[in-house]
């Protein structure tokens, strides 16, 4: 076989069609909230899904027995996903892939192939978010629902986007009110609460409203806001950030010890700025800012959230954060070069920084002990200098 | 031309890209005049020194190009090379802490140096011929002829090597003899019982320190080893090819190349997988063999290695796996002379009959 042909064989393999559009149930792997978004966007394209069930120690087990032992955890989970949605009755699995970054690159591929070997029967559509993200984006959407309707797809993407933002917003604000609110679980309640109603909403005109509704909500909590609250910023590795169940929930540990959680990596911003054309973004994006900050340290990017890591903790020592709280699953390629970096940025820009690495057996006591530790520490740190 | 150099030696720590550049280096920085310092050979000491510095999730090459970095400075070379191989190829990508490797080494070694840190990126179009120039530019050197020779000078040196080590040259004699200016080859094949294929990076597998000798252990069980180096460029990436995968890492190619090419065609018993704790790539790269070796029936046995690994465990599993392979083989050669002894009765047999009845009259 030469070698263009089996480049295209590749191409080809990326959306596979062997379902006609009307019978697909379509499943896609879970990282924190992106399943209401997703869910909105593909039902008003017409299409049936299936959400596998959150994340939980025992998709974590089925994830561990059928993938290889020196793969990373975020795989892990994916193939748990697939399997369980699979079970469910889902006959296309969709997935992003992103070459060249770290072995995010391999991830469906191998899925692919395991699942195959398991006896599942089923469709996989990749697309690429390397580059004309947009193109394949529309594309592989249109391949899984053969949707020709321009007014369904504005619908859907401006639910899914509304909804997105919609999410963020609401967790930046959990992370505010949860340290400083009067009764204990305010916050969380009113999170989950606009959480359920973001899912219900179906109209674009409704979800555009979303946002706004959900800061006057917020406003109403009781706060107390002379409180000194110290702030953490929480980085690293994209997924383990973004789901909870992968780090053990730690927003909401931090935020019950009094501190404010910032995050950098929100989804709705990154997809934003992955999905939108250059011409249309003006605002200067996540990776550009890390850039800009992390050129002490780094001359180059090295696949993966490695220079995010490095700008945000330099950002966050010149605007006042107190601590950093850096996150990684193990052996995660990308995140061990920023722990290398990591104690001189520390050490010269007088920030504390905690690394914390996350496997299938991290013991959740011995995890808390740490991150009490350092809050005692950022503590100290404030008085000493007030 | 030596007047306009501003740095008159360059320090190459022996680890990582030198296993597998060193020659196209050497000519490369001689030809410009330039002294190439060689840090030691790796001891225990070179790696627990890299352990210092390092974090300890960190893979034992990255600890040792470390420790063989410390070394250069303590012998008083203070301009190192630390190359950023990015990518070979549009998206064929290194492994992230190869491509971070002078990022690694500027955050983590607190003391006065020079690093020369050209990047060669070939998904971003910053080729090969960039990747010479911004080198060369680090000792002030801006002339664009000089700097093409000195390419030459380097492809030559190359060239003479890899030509040694196809025709089975070992890589060590091979190195000598090309940096010495002298081409040799192995006219005799010389013919053993067993033949293994060992897939591991150059900086894992030549380094006689972290392979602990693996080749010559094998040799000594009468075992014929083969290695990236018998097998060349092309080769390597037709058979990926032809084995039906896509290339997707850059410095994998040497470990899937070189297995495909040898379980295409037949010519070895087993394969020996040889990879350090924790290394990413890799542990995909010996699953997707281990799938095709599983097709074919080949065996294969993967062994891991880092700063800790005990001398005797590591032999106790190698003897086991060529037992077994030797097992196998005599099994087989068993059953193919029962075969014909089997085949060579029947016709005596129909002979004896057709004598008896007289039909062959």
């Amino acid at each position: 076989m030469s070698k263009t042909n089996l480049a295209e064989d590749f191409e080809k393999n990326k959306m596979e069609d062997t379902i006609p559009a009307k019978d697909r149930i379509i499943a896609w792997p879970r990282m924190g909230r992106v399943d209401i978004p997703l869910k909105a966007l593909l039902l008003s394209l017409g299409a049936k899904v299936v959400i596998p069930p959150p994340n939980s120690n025992e998709a974590l087990e089925i994830g561990v027995r059928n993938s290889i032992e020196g793969i990373c955890l975020p795989y892990k989970l994916n193939l748990a996903n697939y399997i369980m949605a699979l079970d469910k009755g889902a006959n296309t699995l969709m997935m992003f892939q992103a070459p060249g970054s770290c072995r995010l690159g391999n991830y469906t591929k191998m899925a692919q192939k395991t699942l195959k070997s398991m006896g599942y029967e089923f469709d996989m559509v990749i697309f690429d978010m390397y580059k004309s993200k947009m193109k394949q984006t529309l594309h592989a959407f249109w391949h899984v629902t053969h949707c020709i309707n321009p007014w369904r797809y504005y619908k859907g993407f401006s639910l899914g986007f509304n909804k997105f933002f919609a999410i963020d917003t609401a967790e930046r604000l959990l992370f505010y009110t949860r340290p400083r609110e009067l009764n204990r679980g305010d916050a969380e309640k009113c999170y989950n609460k606009w959480l359920k109603i973001t899912d219900e909403t179906n109209s674009v005109w409704q979800a555009k409203k979303l946002k706004k509704q959900i800061i006057e909500d917020f406003k109403k909590i009781p706060i107390d806001k002379n409180k000194k609250v110290p702030v953490v910023y929480l980085i690293g590795e994209f997924f383990v950030l973004l789901d909870p169940y992968t780090n053990q929930n730690i927003e909401k540990e931090l935020g019950e010890m009094g501190v404010e959680v910032q995050r950098q990596i929100m989804f709705g911003d990154w997809l934003e700025h992955v999905l939108k054309p250059s011409i249309f973004y003006r605002k200067e994006s996540h990776r550009e800012r890390s850039v800009k900050y992390a050129k002490d340290y780094m001359k180059r990017a090295i696949g993966g959230e490695c220079i995010e890591t490095i700008g945000d903790t330099v950002y966050a020592a010149k605007h006042g954060v107190d601590g950093i709280i850096h996150i990684s699953p193990f052996s995660c390629m990308p995140e061990i070069v920023a722990q290398n970096i990591l104690p001189k940025v520390s050490k010269n820009e007088d920030i504390p920084v905690l690394s914390l690495v996350l496997d299938e057996q991290t013991g959740k006591a011995g995890y808390i002990t740490r991150i009490e530790a350092f809050i005692d520490l950022i503590k100290r740190k404030q008085m000493r200098k007030s | 031309m030596n007047g306009e150099l501003l740095y008159k030696k360059v320090g190459i720590p022996r680890a990582i890209s030198y296993y597998n550049n060193y020659p196209f280096y050497y000519g490369f920085f001689t030809f410009l005049g330039i002294e190439v310092v060689l840090s030691d050979k790796t001891t225990t000491k070179i790696i627990n020194e890299g352990c210092k510095y390092v974090v300890s999730d960190t893979c034992l090459p990255i600890k040792v190009f470390t420790g063989h970095v410390v070394n250069l400075l303590d012998k008083g070379c203070d301009v190192i090379f630390v190359p950023s191989i990015q990518s070979t190829g549009y998206k064929i990508n290194n492994c992230s802490k190869i491509r971070g490797l002078p990022e690694i080494i500027r955050n983590v070694i607190n003391r006065d140096f020079t690093m020369i840190e050209p990047t060669l990126d070939k998904t971003e179009n910053i080729s090969f011929r960039d990747f010479c120039r911004d080198t060369a530019k680090y000792f002030g050197i801006t002339d664009e002829k000089s700097i093409n020779n000195a390419i030459d000078a380097g492809w030559k040196v190359y060239n003479d090597f890899l030509e040694m080590t196809k025709s089975g040259v070992g890589y060590q004699e091979a190195l000598n003899n090309a940096i010495s200016g002298k081409v040799v080859k192995k006219s005799v094949d010389i013919v053993k019982p067993l033949s293994v294929v060992i897939m591991g990076h150059g900086y894992n597998l030549f380094d006689d320190r972290i392979s602990m000798n693996i080749i010559k252990k094998l040799e000594k069980m009468d075992v014929k080893v083969y290695t990236s180096l018998n097998v060349s460029h092309q080769e390597a990436v037709d058979s990926i090819h032809n084995i039906g995968e896509l290339q997707y890492w850059a410095n994998e190619l040497e470990l899937t190349g070189t297995a495909a090419y040898y379980l295409l065609n037949n010519k070895v018993d087993g394969i020996i997988a040889l990879s350090a704790f924790g290394c990413g790539p890799d542990s995909l790269m010996v699953d997707e063999m281990m799938y095709h070796c599983k097709e074919k029936g080949m065996p294969l046995i993967h062994l891991t290695i880092d700063e800790h690994t005990g001398e005797a465990g590591f032999v106790t599993r190698l003897e086991a796996f060529v037992d077994m392979l030797m097992r196998k083989k005599r099994s087989i050669l068993n059953k193919q002379s029962a075969k014909t002894q089997k085949q060579t009765a029947e016709i005596v047999k129909i002979r004896d009959n057709k004598i008896l009845t007289g039909s062959a009259k």
